[in-house]
């Protein structure tokens, strides 16, 4: 049996990374975008704890929590953003945000 | 004595001026009067000049200011009267008082009057700076100065098209010239350090030959222009085209012979290059018969008298070139009284035939225009060089000195040329004054000039007569000056025989066109005669097809390059290319502002792709500087 | 006073300026004469109170502004710049003068007044910086001009002089920072300072690397070919005024900066071009001048026959010696009235038949009898007639080139011929021939205001044409210290030869024509 090392977490985290990423370009439902970046946001935390824990140092593990600080209130103020979004305009599709065009 | 220098030189411009004053103004008769007494008072100090210098006087040099001055350059407004600007101003003076008085009756009813005596003057006034400047820039500024009167004039009558482009054409190719006049002061300045006369004639004798021959190459170039030397000769012509007291003063009598002027000038750098001025006189000689010989068809008055014109500045370019400069000057001066006279005259046949050209539409004028056929005739005769006129001693000269230098080319050439100038001119006058009253078809009642005009003439018709008893007074002045020695031919007999010789074959000459051209038979030609169909001709009358060569293979090409540099080179490639540089940024904005949507999801890819393109350059650089070694080596294996 | 003339003179109009905004627009053109009447007469006592004998820098200010890196405010004039500064004043005076009725005549006359600023400004700097900043805001007021009171075209003739100009001078400003920064590293100090500059010999590659930098800058402003073409355009499209004081003084800005900087700075290097330049600017006298004969534009005809001069000027300039120096200083001057003057003329038919093509007109010269007059008079004062300005300064600036190269000036020299043929050709189409086109016959002839105009300016033409000395001799003394310290700082032997020191006695070649590369 292979124990499970570094390596591995980091290879998670890159694969979360990847998913999330997809996820971010693909959706296009806002809701569903925010699903995306919540996967990016972790796999930077598995990276974190992670290499925290390998280095013995909880900086890193300090730095998650961090992160999971700010996720938590960008989901609550985003959230709310798109309450009001769904209710001025009736759905919440990407493509109809488009008022910001150059 | 320099208040007679300041007197000579400023009257004219106060006279300018002071007619410029009322040109806007209706004709008044005063200003002609009062310009041609400031005119006559220039005469009158000119003269008294001459008497000093006559009298042994030293010449006289001022300088009034500072013209330029920059790093060692210096320019000074700075006169002098010797023995040869004495003669020039003598001719300017006198033939221009002449023409002033003479113009108050032939502008009698132009309402450009006052405006006339304006430019007129200015004229005077140029052409007073050239001749008693005493260095290069000066006489540059009255050479173009005189440029300048000659385009007011020629252009005098500006609503006639081709008064105005004869002006223009008569101001482009001098400038040619002028271009090549520059050129050569440029070239004094920088070999010998001044632009005075004095100064750069002591220097010239230091210097090597080929410098001194460009220098005289490209003055001769200067002069060209101005004395209508082939192939800048086709401007004298269509100059013609001003009112007949211009065409008499400054295209017959004094700008013209300019060129003779700075010839003869330079006596002292054109005596060091006699290879140059063997040239010169080669030239001068071609002008003379190729002049000569288109002035034998011409059928306009005025452009026979040009040509005959163009001819004589041949023989004086011809005397100038052999080392005859005291020759030249003679010619100049007799031909200036002469050749005045001849184009005033022909003025009151213009007047008289209200303004007809054409001498074949003329004849027999002789009962009506009395005082005028004698004085052409005179001149005529004077121009034609016969005992004892004027012409006769200056231009036996001439051929004395062309044989006495054993150039018997130039000899022969101008002899012959002295044929044909008798023929040409008394073709004129028996079409003019001799045989049937052709005029009458044409309902034309000639009459007289004005008295006074007649008069005013008169002292030109006495110097014409009389010119020629000065030889051996102008010799003894300008003798040291212009380093002049007689030309003895050496044996008597050969000299007689050249002499009579001469003379014999003029009057020849002179018979032939008489018995051709005085006869009952002469009609106004239509063109269908044998002759007026022959090659020489067309050649001659088309004057040798130069003007249309010009015009085809210069002016127009001139004109559509001009147009093809515009459209095409200025519009088409500089300036699209700068636009295109403008073009390709604005574009590129353009297309790159489609990556601003304003679509979060379109954005969010675009930075997904640019965090992915900046990840993998970090990741190459990375492994580059990590492996840098290997891949040098490697490199180093290939050969690069 | 007399100590800060300078600022005075470049902040007196702006100032002027914003108090003109709040003048009645009734009385705003008599209080813009007030002003440029009191900053024409302060650049006299300027040229009153200047020493010609002196060669160096007079009336120097200097306020330090980043101490940190050398910049400071640093003014001065010498003999070549006293007089550029005169001409833009004076003509801004008669500019505000003859404005004719126009729309929005108060925002011009502000904009005139700031346009002064930059202009005094640009010739006074002594710092690099300064230069600059007045060197590129003196784009504004002309963008404003153009934009605002020109033709049909306004906006792209705008836009296009804009963003050329100003393309060239930030390659000019990087060259001035990399100056600086070689400053730094040769004596440990910060300057912008154009005379400490001058103390500093740069290596001769180096020199060529700035020169090139600053010529771009420079040469789009003469304008050089091939970057000529926004002239034409903008001169096409701006009011008369635009294009008098834009002939007359900003192109004046590129040539004098050639002989502040690119000369004493890189006197290597300007050996080294001296023979690319010149045959450029031997195309500029040719080509634009056969471009001139083929316009339909009289107001075209003048615009490329102000590159065809100001080629003149760069042959004098890059003639390397005092003769030449001095003469296309004197050109820049005697274009500046010239040009200027020709541009006030065509405006006076452009107002009254609002056309400027050439077919339109003919036989002028039977109903505007005065007109014809001035015109000819500046029509022969371009043409380079002895006696009137223009002659002065082109004879000295080919007399002087044609130390370098005979060739070359040969070549030049046809300017006098092609100018004559253009001019002369224009002249006869707009005043010679019958009146046949019958809105000419009747055209009221050259009015006072004109007059206002065009008096001075042919009296300067013809003044300075006789008697050249007074703005010469300074010209003359400044031009002889710049070549000494060319002569001076220039390290190759080719240099040192190219350009003779003026102090050394004259040496007499005793030399044929030679062909010069």
């Amino acid at each position: 049996m292979m124990e499970i090392g570094l390596n591995h977490y980091l290879i998670l985290s890159t694969i979360l990374f990847a998913i999330g990423l997809v996820g971010v370009m693909r959706r296009k439902n806002l809701l569903l975008l925010f699903f995306a970046t919540e996967i990016l946001l972790n796999s930077v935390n598995i990276a974190f704890a992670a290499i925290s824990h390998y280095y013995g140092d909880l900086t890193g593990q300090m730095f998650a929590f961090f992160v999971i600080a700010i996720a938590a209130s960008e989901v609550a103020v985003g959230l709310g953003l798109l309450i009001v979004w769904y209710k001025r305009h009736g759905n919440i599709d990407l493509d109809s945000l488009a008022s910001m065009k150059g | 004595m320099e208040k007679y220098l300041y007197i000579a030189l400023f009257a004219p411009l106060v006279s300018s001026l002071f007619s410029a004053l009322f040109t806007a103004t209706p004709k008044k008769t005063f200003t002609g009067i009062i310009a041609s007494l400031l005119i006559f008072s220039a005469f009158v100090s000119s003269s008294i000049l001459l008497t000093h210098i006559l009298g042994g006087g030293e010449p006289i040099h001022v300088e009034m200011m500072t013209w330029m001055a920059t790093g060692d350059l210096y320019i000074p407004f700075g006169f002098v009267v010797d023995e040869i600007s004495v003669t020039m101003m003598m001719v300017v003076t006198l033939v221009s008082t002449v023409v002033h008085i003479y113009s108050i009756g032939y502008m009698d009813h132009d309402k450009g009057f006052n405006r006339f005596f304006s430019y007129l003057s200015a004229f005077v006034f140029s052409m007073m700076i050239l001749v008693m400047s005493d260095n290069y820039a000066g006489l540059f500024i009255g050479w173009e100065g005189v440029g300048l009167c000659s385009w007011l004039l020629i252009g005098f009558w500006f609503h006639k098209e081709s008064a105005t482009w004869a002006a223009n054409e008569a101001f482009i190719m001098n400038r040619i010239a002028d271009l090549g006049m520059l050129v050569g002061l440029f070239l004094i300045y920088w070999n010998t350090g001044t632009l005075q006369y004095e100064g750069s004639f002591a220097a010239f004798a230091h210097l090597d030959t080929t410098t001194l021959s460009w220098i005289g190459i490209f003055l001769f170039i200067g002069a060209m222009g101005k004395s209508a030397q082939f192939p800048l000769h086709t401007w004298l012509a269509d100059a013609m085209e001003g009112p007949t007291p211009v065409s008499a003063l400054i295209h017959a009598a004094t700008m013209v012979t300019a060129g003779v002027y700075l010839v003869v000038r330079s006596n002292e750098l054109y005596s060091l290059i006699p290879h140059v001025g063997l040239f010169i006189a080669s030239l001068g000689a071609f002008v003379a018969i190729f002049a000569a010989s288109m002035a034998l068809v011409n059928r306009d008055m005025k452009r026979v008298i040009a040509y005959s014109t163009l001819s004589q500045l041949g023989y004086m370019f011809a005397a100038a070139g052999l080392g005859a400069y005291w020759v030249a000057l003679f010619h100049l001066m007799a031909h200036a009284f002469f050749k005045a006279l001849l184009f005033l005259g022909a003025g009151n046949v213009m007047h008289a035939m209200h303004d007809e050209l054409d001498p074949f539409k003329m004849g027999g004028l002789k009962k009506v225009m009395k005082w005028t056929y004698i004085m052409m005739t005179f001149a005529s005769v004077a121009l034609a060089g016969l005992f004892p006129l004027a012409g006769f001693f200056s231009k036996d000269t001439i051929l004395e000195a062309a044989f006495a230098e054993h150039h018997f080319v130039i000899y022969s050439v101008l002899l012959f040329t002295a044929g044909l100038t008798a023929f040409y001119s008394f073709r004129l006058t028996a079409l003019i004054f001799e045989g049937e009253e052709r005029y009458k078809l044409f309902g034309i009642h000639p009459h007289e000039a004005y008295k006074y005009m007649l008069v005013a003439m008169s002292p030109l018709l006495i110097l014409a007569i009389i010119a020629g008893a000065f030889r051996t007074t102008f010799f003894g002045m300008v003798e040291e000056i212009l380093g002049a020695m007689e030309y003895h031919i050496h044996s008597h007999v050969t000299l007689w025989i050249m002499t009579i010789g001469t003379q014999v074959f003029v009057i020849l000459a002179i018979m032939y066109a008489y018995k051709k051209y005085n006869n009952a038979k002469i009609t106004v030609p239509d063109g269908t005669s044998a002759m007026e169909n022959s090659f020489m001709y067309k050649l001659l009358l088309n004057q040798y097809y130069i003007p249309y060569a010009y015009e085809k293979y210069i002016v127009v090409p001139y004109r559509e390059m001009s147009e093809v540099f515009w459209t095409h080179v200025d519009l088409k490639i500089v300036d699209a290319s700068v636009d295109g540089i403008a073009g390709i940024i604005y574009n590129t904005g353009d297309r790159t502002s489609a990556m601003q949507s304003g679509n979060l999801s379109t954005m969010l890819k675009w930075m997904v792709a640019g965090l992915l393109g900046m990840l993998s350059l970090a990741v190459v650089f990375g492994l580059a500087v990590r492996y840098s070694d290997e891949i040098l080596a490697i490199l180093s294996g290939l050969g690069v | 006073m007399v100590d800060h003339i300078l600022s005075i003179l470049i902040f007196f109009p702006v100032v002027a300026a914003l108090f003109g905004v709040i003048v009645h627009k009734d009385s705003i053109r008599a209080y813009g004469i007030a002003v440029s009447v009191i900053e024409f007469a302060l650049s006299l006592w300027l040229w009153f109170a200047f020493d010609g004998q002196s060669s160096g820098m007079q009336f120097m200010e200097s306020i330090p502004l980043i101490p940190a890196f050398g910049i400071n405010y640093t003014l001065g004039v010498d003999g070549i710049s006293v007089f550029i500064i005169i001409l833009s004043t004076f003509v801004t005076l008669i500019g505000i003068a003859s404005l004719g009725e126009i729309k929005n005549l108060k925002n011009m006359i502000i904009t005139l007044l700031v346009l002064q600023m930059t202009m005094s400004g640009v010739f006074a700097a002594l710092d690099a910086i300064i230069f600059y900043v007045f060197w590129e805001l003196s784009l504004v007021p002309m963008l404003y001009i153009i934009g605002a009171w020109g033709g049909p075209l306004r906006i792209y003739a705008s836009i296009k002089f804009f963003l050329y100009t100003f393309a060239g001078s930030l390659v000019m400003l990087v060259g001035m920072l990399f100056m600086a920064y070689f400053y730094n590293q040769a004596t440990g100090e910060w300057s912008f300072a154009i005379l400490d500059w001058y103390r500093l010999i740069l290596p001769e590659n180096l020199q060529l690397w700035l020169f090139v930098a600053f010529f771009l800058g420079f040469a789009i402003k003469v304008p050089m070919f091939p970057f000529h073409t926004w002239l034409p355009y903008a001169h096409g499209q701006a009011p008369t005024i635009g294009s008098v004081i834009l002939a007359a003084i900003l192109l004046k800005m590129g040539t004098y900066a050639f002989i502040r900087f690119s000369l004493p700075l890189f006197p290597d290097a300007s050996v080294f071009f001296m023979y690319p330049i010149a045959v450029i600017a031997i195309i500029m006298v040719i080509y634009t001048a056969m471009v001139a004969y083929g316009q339909k534009d009289i107001k075209q005809v003048i615009a490329y026959s102000s590159i065809s001069h100001m080629g003149i000027i760069i042959i004098g300039t890059f003639a390397l010696n005092v003769e030449g120096i001095s003469g296309s200083v004197f050109l820049m001057l005697g274009h500046g009235v010239v040009a200027g003057a020709l541009f006030f003329l065509v405006g006076v038919i452009y107002d009254r038949r609002h056309t400027k093509i050439m077919s339109e007109f003919g036989g002028l010269a039977h109903s505007m009898p005065r007109y014809a007059t001035i015109f000819g008079v500046m029509m022969m004062a371009s043409v380079g007639m002895p006696l009137t300005i223009n002659f002065v300064g082109e004879f000295l600036s080919l007399l002087g080139f044609f130390k370098q190269s005979q060739i070359l000036t040969l070549l030049a020299g046809v300017g006098i011929i092609v100018g004559a043929i253009y001019m002369l050709t224009a002249y006869k189409k707009l005043f010679f021939g019958e009146i046949t086109n019958e809105e000419n016959r009747n055209l009221p002839d050259i009015n006072k205001r004109e007059l206002v105009a065009l008096i001075p300016l042919t009296f300067l033409a013809i003044w300075l044409g006789v008697y050249p000395k007074p703005v010469l001799d300074p010209i003359n003394t400044s031009v002889e210290s710049i070549v000494q310290l060319m002569h001076d700082k220039a390290q190759t032997a080719e240099a040192k030869r190219r350009i003779p020191s003026p102090l050394s006695q004259m040496t007499i070649p005793v030399s044929s024509i030679e062909e010069a590369h």
